[in-house]
């Protein structure tokens, strides 16, 4: 709880610091909410500021941009604050450390009582969602935003990130790393405050975990259906690549909320959600998948003892031997899997890289499974709710381990 | 006759004596610097762990991302590969006063430590080349291996082996020339075993990236389909996979 009183502007100055252009408009405008926006195009940037006329017709609000911003007719509710970041973020399709940065900053000088930050390809977002967003971060310190996604979509999120956070925080949000969130200036500037340590090591593209952070100090979280988005894609296509970023980053978070998750006690309960869905007469070819999973067990097969334990690697074997058709991996075993690599995060067993990279043709083999039960007609939300469950059942398996590493484990 | 025998077998145990004489305290000297040195280093050792441990080294390096020192260390701790550095170290300078402790302890003008020196300077820089190049071979074979299998290499393994016996080969070399021994003999199996391995990685890599190759360049030159291409296949909804 200490830390949430840590005063930014009191801190040596970040080297993302932000430069407000403008702040008279600002001034008339303290108290009201502050939506911080990423680098858009102009055509977006229009788009993006109609809609945020509509959703907000008859309030005064800010609206952080970097962007050369547009003339506002005089009844426009939007009070423009251009700013300039001194970085071109290297991962525009999220949020990273500097984003949360100025953000805070920005509402800190402009006295805003919540912030909605909305990342890339905001302009597709209705209105009425940006609306329901902002309502909540007025009364909720998180607010993330539900995306409404196809059965082939965010399965990094489906497979690690959600379950992961639901099992250890204790926490409810469909999307752990959204894109779109509201914060209670409280949370603002506790995020800010871990932004900058990894600012300070001039690390701006760093990911934070808002759900984590919240939990950590028991703030209240809340999420909101946004419909449908158009989601932005991440500029490196190499899944290796991105997966050790995003999985390397929730290791670390989790490595250093160790001491909350190990007394933390939440379980979600069940959900009401269609147990069936229509076959899909177009399956995803996932022999790609399937043989790189093969291909990784034949080579990868040393590293992987490295870190799981025998019943896993018995579980993986059998996995390889499987005919494409009737191809699952049991959730509990890629709960297990996903522990395990976590204990040798922390543990650091192997390389750290090494060991991320050692995961991706595991996420492959689950993502095949995932996509051919789908195929089978299991509706996709049941299936990753089943996994959320399998996590949240063997936490005890990975707080065990965590306090007694050396302890016999078949 | 066997007077003069008995004489002269008296005469060498006196030597043998006197010799043993000498030696016993110098060696007494060397194990007396040792033992006390290494007390020292272990007390200072524990003391670093300690400090470290309090200041929550491990903890702060971690956090900072581009200090890869804990990747290398043993027991996955920065604070233990320091402690172990500033015990061996004490170790080794235990070595160096014994060795002078016990070159002075020997009357007249004998230099042992004139040739010892040199050689334990060699021989510890041999052990620490060495190990570098262990840990370098295993780090870059694991790297090759995970990079090739992601990237589905289907000669992944062999490529991890051949820069691991690359690396371990180049690092033998450089131990035994550090220790001057073999000396020419070694330089030519070196180059040979070196230029070895390399042609047939490169012919490995060479042949089997062919295909690679092949589709590379075609996809370079020709951006469209050939209209009824047999080879030409209908996107798969697989393109529509969307893992973030």
């Amino acid at each position: 709880m200490a830390s949430t009183q840590t005063n930014i502007a009191h801190t040596s100055p970040p080297p993302t610091a932000t430069t407000p252009a403008t702040t008279p408009a600002a001034t008339s405008a303290a108290g009201s909410l502050l939506v911080s926006l990423v680098p858009l195009a102009p055509e977006a940037l229009e788009t993006m500021l109609a809609n945020l006329s509509l959703a907000f017709a008859g309030e005064t609000v800010l609206v952080a941009t970097p962007d050369a911003a547009p003339q506002l007719s005089s009844d426009s509710p939007l009070r423009l604050l251009p700013y300039l970041p001194t970085t071109i973020s290297a991962s525009p399709w999220t949020l990273t450390a500097s984003d949360y940065l100025s953000t805070y900053k920005l509402a800190q000088e402009n006295r805003a009582s919540a912030c909605v930050l909305l990342g890339a390809e905001s302009q597709s977002l209705h209105p009425e969602a940006i609306r329901a967003l902002a309502k909540s971060a007025l009364q909720t310190d998180v607010t993330t935003a539900h995306y409404d996604l196809g059965p082939r979509e965010g399965l990094v999120n489906s497979a690690i990130l959600y379950p992961v956070t639901r099992a250890l925080f204790g926490t409810r949000p469909r999307f752990p790393l959204a894109i779109d969130l509201g914060l209670s200036l409280r949370m603002a500037e506790r995020l800010a405050t871990g932004a900058q340590r990894f600012t300070a090591t001039g690390q701006n593209d760093a990911f934070l975990w808002p759900l984590s952070e919240a939990a950590t100090v028991g703030y209240s979280i809340a999420e909101v259906n946004i419909g449908p988005r158009t989601l932005p894609q991440p500029v490196t296509p190499d899944l290796n690549t991105l997966l050790t970023q995003i999985a390397g980053s929730l290791f670390a978070d989790v490595d250093a909320k160790a001491s909350f998750w190990q007394r933390a006690r939440g379980v979600q309960p069940p959900q009401l959600i269609n147990q069936s869905a229509p076959i899909d007469e177009h399956p995803p070819d996932v022999a790609p998948m399937l043989e790189a999973f093969r291909f990784a067990y034949t080579n990868l097969h040393e590293i992987w003892s490295l870190v799981l334990p025998p019943n896993s690697l018995l579980g993986l074997k059998k996995l390889s031997l499987m005919n494409p058709e009737n191809f699952r991996m049991p959730d509990n075993l890629w709960a297990r899997i996903v522990y395990d690599f976590i204990l040798a995060y922390r543990l650091r067993t192997i390389n750290r890289g090494h060991l991320l990279g050692a995961l991706t043709p595991l996420y492959l083999a689950w993502a095949a499974s995932h996509l051919i039960l789908l195929s089978s007609g299991t509706a996709p939300e049941k299936h990753i709710q089943d996994v959320a469950v399998a996590f949240e059942t063997d936490k005890p398996y990975l707080v065990s381990r965590w306090r007694w590493p050396d302890r016999f484990n078949p | 006759m066997w007077q003069q025998v008995e004489l002269a077998l008296s005469q060498s145990a006196h030597r043998v004596l006197v010799k043993l004489a000498i030696f016993l305290p110098a060696l007494v000297a060397l194990l007396l610097a040792i033992i006390i040195l290494t007390a020292i280093g272990a007390g200072l050792a524990a003391l670093v762990r300690r400090m470290l441990t309090a200041a929550k080294f491990d903890e702060r390096l971690a956090r900072n991302a581009i200090a890869p020192i804990s990747d290398w260390s043993p027991a996955n701790s920065p604070t233990a590969l320091i402690s172990r550095v500033v015990f061996w170290g004490c170790v080794l300078i235990g070595c160096f006063i014994g060795i002078s402790a016990a070159d002075a302890a020997y009357p007249g003008d004998s230099q042992v430590s004139a040739y010892i020196f040199p050689y334990i300077t060699h021989s510890v820089g041999a052990v620490l080349l060495l190990i570098a190049g262990t840990v370098i071979a295993r780090f870059l074979e694991r790297s090759v291996l995970i990079g090739a299998v992601n990237a589905k290499l289907q000669y992944a393994r062999f490529l991890s082996l051949g820069i691991k016996w690359l690396v371990l080969v180049l690092t033998a070399a450089m131990v035994l020339d550090h220790l001057q021994i073999g000396g020419a003999v070694v330089e030519l199996a070196f180059g040979i075993l070196f230029g070895g391995i390399v042609l047939t990685l490169a012919l490995a890599v060479g042949l089997g990236s062919r295909d690679i190759v092949s589709r590379s360049l075609e996809r370079s030159t020709t951006f469209d389909p050939i209209p009824g291409d047999p080879d030409y296949k209908i996107p798969t909804p697989t393109e529509t996979l969307r893992h973030f």
